[in-house]
């Protein structure tokens, strides 16, 4: 008995301290959190995560895109999940799955910027020049700055997290901000990045001009006319690298991408990097669902030569006789999502130069657009006359791009147009299990 | 002695200290362990000295009772390990160092006999058939019991009498037979998972499975399917052949499940396959069965005029309600065509689809085995063929599989052999449960009933979102298969007279191939073809070594039991798609214009030790105790090691002298135990790190970016349970019952808890809920007649188990529509809706209750109303026979269980979904003018009110008893085959599901769309089990 008493131990002891190695499994698929950003390939690498944060299904890949447009009066819902029509019936309930998706996925986004802001600074890696370094921090900063804008635009006043997460107990239990407060955090998120980009053209990432254009629409949504009309003008002067495209469809039919007409938008490679907005719109001859469609209005409008012009491209009938959208339709799914195009910024300044009371300058700004379109030059003249006739134009121009249901909201003209006669109902409710999860976020009223 | 030191040495050198480490961390080390372990066998069969040889001799033979010859029995001589076994004429030969010490000979069914031999020379014996269950032996963790020993709760099943019933998983035929085990078939697709849920579920999101071992190999459970199925999903138990199965023990307590530690908490299923026997001659077993499956009904569906009008009525409706819509009964969408309608409701057609989808499935079975053994070898050989076509076309489920056993003494110390099997299972794959594209069920039963497969060019179209079905039918090209070895090499010792060594490999390899090609008549294939190829790799070696002590001392019996295991898991997959074919005929992805692959890596490694004590009193005072240490590489490196330790105790009071003369009580047991075991199944391989993934790229170039957070201080859930329970039997064993209560709580539950948005992830694993699970379990065997070649038993069980979660902060939403709620307080997996109380006759609107009485009916009204959880379940058997008849029928029940019919949540729009969704039939009964009195209510939109989204209207009582199998066989008489040379011929009919009874609205309340566990009971696109009819035979020769 004595050896096998001695030999167990001994065995026991071996495989003890085995253990050790033997239970210390590491992926091969990720990397330990604790070393991320350490050198200039990784900074570069970590810039390039917040921006597929950024194209991410539920921002802009697919999820935030389409609060913004089915909550307007373009698009109608042909499926059967309630989510989705509660956008178009305009009484979205606090537990709502894309809301609940788009405020995490905006959030992820906004870490991994700070997760850039807070470690790009301390990398010693001497490859890293000065200006690839303010170039990462100013993406950070713009990408950080969008994000802030479309949760306050969407809810309102929201918690500002400016540092990475770098433990479960960080970053919550954090008060909303007010909706001022939040869009102050835009600002000055613009402010840091702007001087820190280069003054190149990019379209798919973030430079000086892109700050520019987020700043008119800043501006415009914050009553700032004069500002937006500045920052517009910044873009509409640089006429190298910015103009419309004729006809309509040239910025995205036949597989086009980043053309003149494009000012910011998110490149998809159809592979490892799926936009897969496509679905929902194409008929199934096309790999599709098509259960968001153009509405009978809209089809109306941008069939009508006298409104819709050569933008009539945007629908077209599948073989049972059923309209559907074309802007998105790439396979495999590698449409890009336009964020800014250079017709908004027309419109922007249209829209500012108007309410400036600059009749003319804005009746021309609205006229490029109707031009491209191939449409006679509006006759509005009057300022009323002519917001409104913005107005119908951006319902049009971007009829299957999420401006609609904001552009009616900042207008206050939601309730006019759209009948939701509850001011409530113009911000969203934040989603109920953020609510359960984080007990010092408070309710929107009317929810 | 002296070898075992040698053996020691050997060790040393082979595996130092330092090197052992490194050694361990690859397969290697586990291959030298082994390795070690058997040279330790080979050197005791070559160095050890036997053991003294006496100079009486002896012959003799064994029969049964009628004197038919017994090969293979065991004869020892008594108080040590010396002996034989009979040859296949049932003779035997010994030399015995004495006369006065008598020969034990035992043998699997009948009763030990005692002989002393005296002055004879030559014996013939006489062995007694044991009807008496109590020495029935039980396969218990790492060891076999007599079940009169059994201190935990075990429950022993013969699975060859549902093996018929068409699931393709051996676990699915279970359902009713074991109590306190419930067992639920999602679907009626055959090798899909079951839920298996042993004295109820202890997690949210860890694994609530039980643990399986095949012959001693803990086999992977967890479905490698990847292609989307509708949140179906693959079994890999349905890669062993039911028919291989010797017998199934299903391990329920503590006591019996702490020596598996880690991976005990939710029971333990031993599978022993089947082995020969020594001195068999050669047995050749063939089995043939034939037959058909069905669907018992189908769903009722509005024709197209009905559709058309209910659509019409929502419309006008919803108009009033809300003028602004503009929509009036003159622009309603079925007006007639020359008024820009869809023509009037009575000019709509109606098309049948359901009925081009469902058919009458094939099932086919066929097994061939030879077993038998000379004197050292036994063996067992077994092939197999299955294939069950589904209910709906197209899919199928085919296997093939391949058995082989063998055993060699090698000498009379030591015992070597091996269990393999092979087996290849092909799947016919399709979409059978949620999602629009490729959804068989969509196809068919979701798309309206008015709306022609046609359209008006006569070209093929899939109508509301989803595929057209015919198309789908004809051009469905999903499959995969599955190569599957278990394997198992052992080698065991008697190392001195009392002391026994064993050590073991184990090895699981699953090679899982999925194809699919979308050609551009699909909608996953349109515009250009898809296809798509996915291997995926799950390989557990594992390494065991036991050493064990058993010892009489007079009354005393001592037990000890060590030993140590080792366990590494590696999943692998490597994934490709192409996109874009120049045509149909061109389908693999190598053609493709546009491709994309991935490859995917993950491993765990476990770590165990264990060890148990125990004691038996003259067979009267029973206790023992067992401790487990498990170390696992998932958890933070804070707290890798658990120790699981559980003890027990029986007492059987049929031995005191009070109760031993008793001739109604033939046997009395009050065992108890408590103990503690644990589970880390179900999370993820490095759940406790914190990780940044490097699949984050942008314009194609690589992006990183935050994964997971990390919690160094991830740890294992634990489970304590007690359990008290009585065997008792009565009238010389013809009536018996078992009965036990258990208590199970569960602490530091593996959940993924939410953390705040704002913190920019979702949530992150930690230890954060508590969960109880209380019940009993009756089992009740009874002998109603034994009389003049009639024989009629009973077997009844019934069990019930309350489930609780007792701590969790945050409720956790499930399910389409949030349909199930977690939250503290109510039982784990409960339905969480809006309580219609009524339709008020005069409007037609549906009254819910107003929980919170603020005048509005809010998701604050949202309330649980009932779980999946039965409140009891169980089964019933009959067994006649009659001469060469035999008869079995098994009813399995469940009562009080609840089930979310979300078909008919769907299908019972109002005509709010018009063009995008079937209306069903009982829509008809929809509110229309004042004073109807319905449950039904006026049409008013989707999510409006009336048809609110998470309604309890569509939630429904799952209840139901079900004729779950009946078999008839009739044996032809010995004499008749006799002749043929054949030992036994029966043939039989096997029929299952045959009757249902059950108020569900649905086809099946056993239907749950998806297979993860969070989200049972929502039954959505999914084929019910079938009905089915089997005619078969079974020869022996």
């Amino acid at each position: 008995m004595k050896p096998i008493t001695y030999f167990f131990s001994i065995l026991t002891l071996a495989v003890f301290s085995a253990c050790e190695s033997f239970l210390d499994v590491q992926p091969l698929e990720s990397i330990s959190d604790t070393q991320t950003i350490v050198d200039k390939a990784t900074a570069e690498t970590a810039v390039r995560g917040i921006y597929s944060a950024l194209g991410s299904a539920n921002y802009y890949g697919t999820g935030f895109q389409s609060i913004g447009y089915l909550s307007g009066d373009n698009i109608q819902w042909t499926g059967s999940q309630s989510q989705i029509q509660e956008f178009i019936n305009h009484n979205v309930n606090a537990d709502n799955a894309t809301i609940a998706g788009s405020w995490i996925a905006i959030y992820q986004t906004i870490n991994r910027a700070n997760n850039v802001l807070a470690k790009v600074p301390g990398v010693t890696d001497p490859t890293l020049t000065q200006t690839l370094r303010d170039q990462y921090l100013g993406e950070a900063y713009f990408i950080r700055a969008l994000a802030y804008f479309d949760l306050a635009r969407t809810w309102g006043g929201v918690p500002l997290i400016t540092k990475p997460t770098l433990s479960p107990a960080e970053n919550s239990g954090i008060k909303r901000s007010t909706q001022a407060e939040t869009y102050a955090q835009v600002l000055a998120d613009l402010e840091a990045a702007e001087p820190l980009l280069p003054a190149t053209t990019d379209r798919y990432r973030a430079t000086k001009k892109t700050v520019w254009a987020l700043k008119a629409r800043y501006y415009l949504y914050r009553k700032d006319w004069a500002k937006a009309e500045e920052f517009a003008t910044k873009l509409l002067t640089d006429a190298t690298n910015y103009g419309l495209l004729k006809p309509y469809n040239a910025f995205f039919a036949n597989d086009a991408r980043g053309t003149r007409e494009s000012v910011f938008e998110l490149f998809y490679n159809g592979t490892t990097e799926v936009n897969s907005h496509r679905g929902q719109w194409q008929p199934q001859t096309n790999g599709g669902t098509r259960q968001w469609a153009p509405n009978d209005a809209l089809v109306g409008l941008v069939n009508n030569p006298a409104i819709g012009g050569n933008r009539s491209v945007l629908v077209a009938k599948d073989n049972q006789n059923r309209w559907y959208g074309t802007l998105y339709y790439r396979n495999p799914a590698s449409d890009p999502t336009y964020l800014f195009r250079i017709a908004e910024l027309y419109l922007i300044r249209a829209e500012a130069r108007a309410q400036l009371n600059k009749t003319t300058d804005a009746l021309s700004d609205l006229n490029a657009v109707r031009d491209r379109a191939g449409l006679p030059a509006s006759t509005a003249a009057a300022q009323a006359a002519l917001l409104l006739a913005i107005e119908d134009e951006r319902r049009v121009e971007f009829a299957l791009e999420p401006h609609r249901w904001f552009d009616l909201v900042r207008t206050g003209r939601a309730a006019a147009v759209l009948n939701v006669t509850d001011p409530n109902r113009l911000l969203l409710p934040i989603p109920v299990n953020q609510l359960l999860t984080d007990k010092t976020l408070e309710q929107n009223p009317g929810y | 002695m002296y070898m075992e030191y040698i053996y020691f040495i050997h060790i040393c050198q082979k595996v130092s200290l330092r090197r052992f480490s490194t050694l361990l961390s690859q397969k290697t080390g586990a291959v030298s362990a082994f390795m070690a372990g058997f040279w330790l066998v080979l050197a005791l069969t070559q160095s050890l000295p036997s053991f003294a040889q006496g100079s009486y001799r002896i012959e003799g033979k064994v029969t049964d009772k009628t004197g038919e010859t017994l090969p293979g029995v065991n004869i020892r001589i008594k108080g040590t390990n010396r002996g034989t076994t009979s040859e296949a004429d049932g003779t035997f030969r010994l030399t015995l160092s004495d006369q006065t010490t008598p020969l034990v000979f035992s043998f699997i069914g009948y009763l030990t006999q005692e002989v002393k031999v005296g002055n004879q020379t030559a014996l013939t014996i006489a062995l007694e058939p044991d009807q008496r269950q109590l020495s029935e032996v039980i396969v218990v963790g790492y060891g076999t019991q007599e079940r009169k020993n059994l201190i935990g709760s075990i429950a022993k099943i013969d699975p060859t009498a549902t093996k018929d019933i068409p699931t393709g998983s051996f676990d699915a035929q279970l359902q009713g037979k074991v109590s306190g085990v419930q067992i639920s078939s999602n679907t009626g697709v055959p090798g899909e998972t079951v839920n298996i849920r042993v004295r109820g579920a202890t997690s949210i999101n860890a694994d609530n499975d039980p643990l399986y071992v095949v012959d001693g190999v803990f086999i992977n459970n967890n479905s490698l399917q990847s292609v989307g199925t509708g949140g179906k999903a693959t079994s890999p138990i349905a890669d062993i052949n039911p028919s291989d199965i010797e017998s199934v023990e299903i391990l329920k307590d503590a006591e019996a499940t702490a020596l598996y530690g880690s991976r005990g908490a939710n029971g333990v299923i031993l599978i022993t396959t089947k082995r020969g026997n020594f001195n068999q001659k050669p047995k050749i077993n063939f089995n043939a069965s034939y037959g058909v499956a069905k669907a018992a009904k189908l769903w009722e569906l509005t024709t197209g005029p009905e559709h058309a009008q209910l659509v019409n009525e929502w419309w006008i409706n919803t108009g009033k309600d809300t003028p602004s819509l503009n929509r009036t009964a003159e622009n309603r969408p079925f007006r007639p065509v020359a008024e820009g309608g869809r023509g009037l409701p009575e000019e709509q057609k109606t098309y049948d689809r359901l009925g081009e989808l469902f058919r009458t499935g094939r099932l086919q079975n066929y097994d061939l085995s030879l077993s038998g053994g000379t004197k050292t070898t036994k063996y067992y050989i077994g092939g197999g063929y299955n294939r069950q076509e589904a209910i709906i076309k197209p899919i199928y489920f085919e296997r093939a599989s391949f058995k082989v056993n063998i055993d060699q003494q090698v000498n009379d110390k030591v015992q070597v052999g091996v269990s393999n099997t092979f087996s290849r299972t092909f799947r016919n794959q399709a979409r059978a449960g949620d999602g629009p594209a490729g959804g068989l069920l969509q196809a068919a039963l979701h798309t309206p009933t008015y709306l022609s497969p046609l359209n008006e060019q006569g070209v093929p179209v899939g109508r509301a979102g989803f595929d057209n079905l015919t198309l789908l039918i004809d051009n469905y090209d999903v499959q995969s298969a599955s190569l599957r070895y278990i394997g198992n090499l052992y080698a065991d010792a008697q190392i001195l007279p009392n002391l026994r060594f064993r050590t073991s490999w184990g090895i699981d390899y699953n090679n899982y191939n999925e194809s699919e090609y979308w050609n551009n008549l699909l909608i996953s294939g349109s515009p250009a073809g898809l296809a798509t190829s996915s291997i995926t790799q799950f390989t557990t070696w594992l390494n065991e070594q036991t050493l064990t002590y058993r010892q009489k001392f007079g009354n005393h019996t001592v037990g000890v039991l060590v030993g140590n295991t080792l366990q590494s898991d590696v999943l692998t997959r490597t994934y490709a798609e192409g996109r874009g074919f120049a045509n149909n005929l061109f389908t693999q992805i190598s053609s493709a214009a546009t491709t994309a692959s991935s490859q995917s890596w993950s491993k765990s490694n476990l770590a165990s030790f264990f060890s148990r004590i125990d004691y038996n009193f003259a067979g009267k005072y029973l206790v023992d105790f067992s401790i487990r240490a498990d170390g696992s590489s998932r958890f933070g490196t804070r707290n890798q090691w658990g120790y699981f330790p559980a003890i027990g105790a029986a007492w059987r009071i049929k031995q005191e002298n009070f109760l031993k003369d008793s001739r109604i009580i033939s046997d009395l047991k009050l065992k108890t135990s408590y103990g503690t075991t644990g589970n880390q199944n179900g999370i993820g391989n490095f759940a406790a790190q914190g990780l940044w993934t490097g699949g984050a790229s942008y314009q194609g170039s690589p992006g990183i970016a935050p994964q997971q957070l990390a919690n160094p201080n991830l740890q294992w859930e634990r489970t304590n349970q007690f359990n008290i329970g009585l065997d008792a039997s009565f009238f010389n064993d013809r009536l018996s019952a078992e009965f036990n209560v258990y208590n199970k709580y569960t602490t530091n539950g593996l959940l993924q808890l939410a953390l705040a948005g704002t913190t920019g992830f979702s949530n992150y694993w930690s230890n954060a809920a508590e969960i109880s699970n209380k019940g009993f379990e009756l089992g009740i065997r009874s002998e109603n007649i034994r009389r003049g070649g009639l024989t009629w038993t009973t077997s009844f069980n019934v069990a019930q188990n309350r489930n609780k979660i007792e701590k969790l902060e945050n409720p956790l939403r499930y399910g389409s529509r949030d349909l199930i709620l977690q939250q503290q307080g109510t039982p784990l997996y409960s339905f969480w809706v809006y309580k219609q109380l009524g339709v008020n006759p005069q409007t037609g609107n549906v009254i819910y209750e107003d929980v919170n009485n603020d005048g509005k009916i809010t998701v604050d009204d949202r309330q649980i109303l009932g779980s999946i959880w039965p409140k009891f379940f169980g089964g019933l058997t009959n067994n006649l026979t009659y001469k060469g008849f035999d008869l079995a029928v098994f009813f399995a029940f469940q009562y009080g269980n609840k089930i979310y019919n979300h078909n008919k949540f769907f299908g019972e729009g109002g005509g709010a979904r018009d063009a995008a969704r079937i209306i069903f039939a009982s829509n008809n009964a929809r509110w229309q003018k004042p004073g109807d009195i319905t449950d039904v209510p006026r049409p008013d939109g989707i999510n409006i009110n009336n048809y609110r989204d998470g309604g309890s209207r569509w939630l429904e009582d799952g209840s139901f008893l079900r004729l779950r199998s009946l078999n008839l066989g009739y044996t032809i008489p010995k004499r008749l085959t006799e002749k043929a040379k054949i030992e036994a011929v029966r043939v039989y009919v096997a029929g299952s599901n045959l009757w249902l009874l059950t108020k569900y609205t649905g086809l099946d309340p056993e239907s749950s769309a998806s297979s993860d566990a969070n989200q049972q009971g929502i039954d959505l696109g999914t084929p019910p089990q079938p009905r089915s009819v089997q005619v078969g035979i079974n020869v022996t020769l």
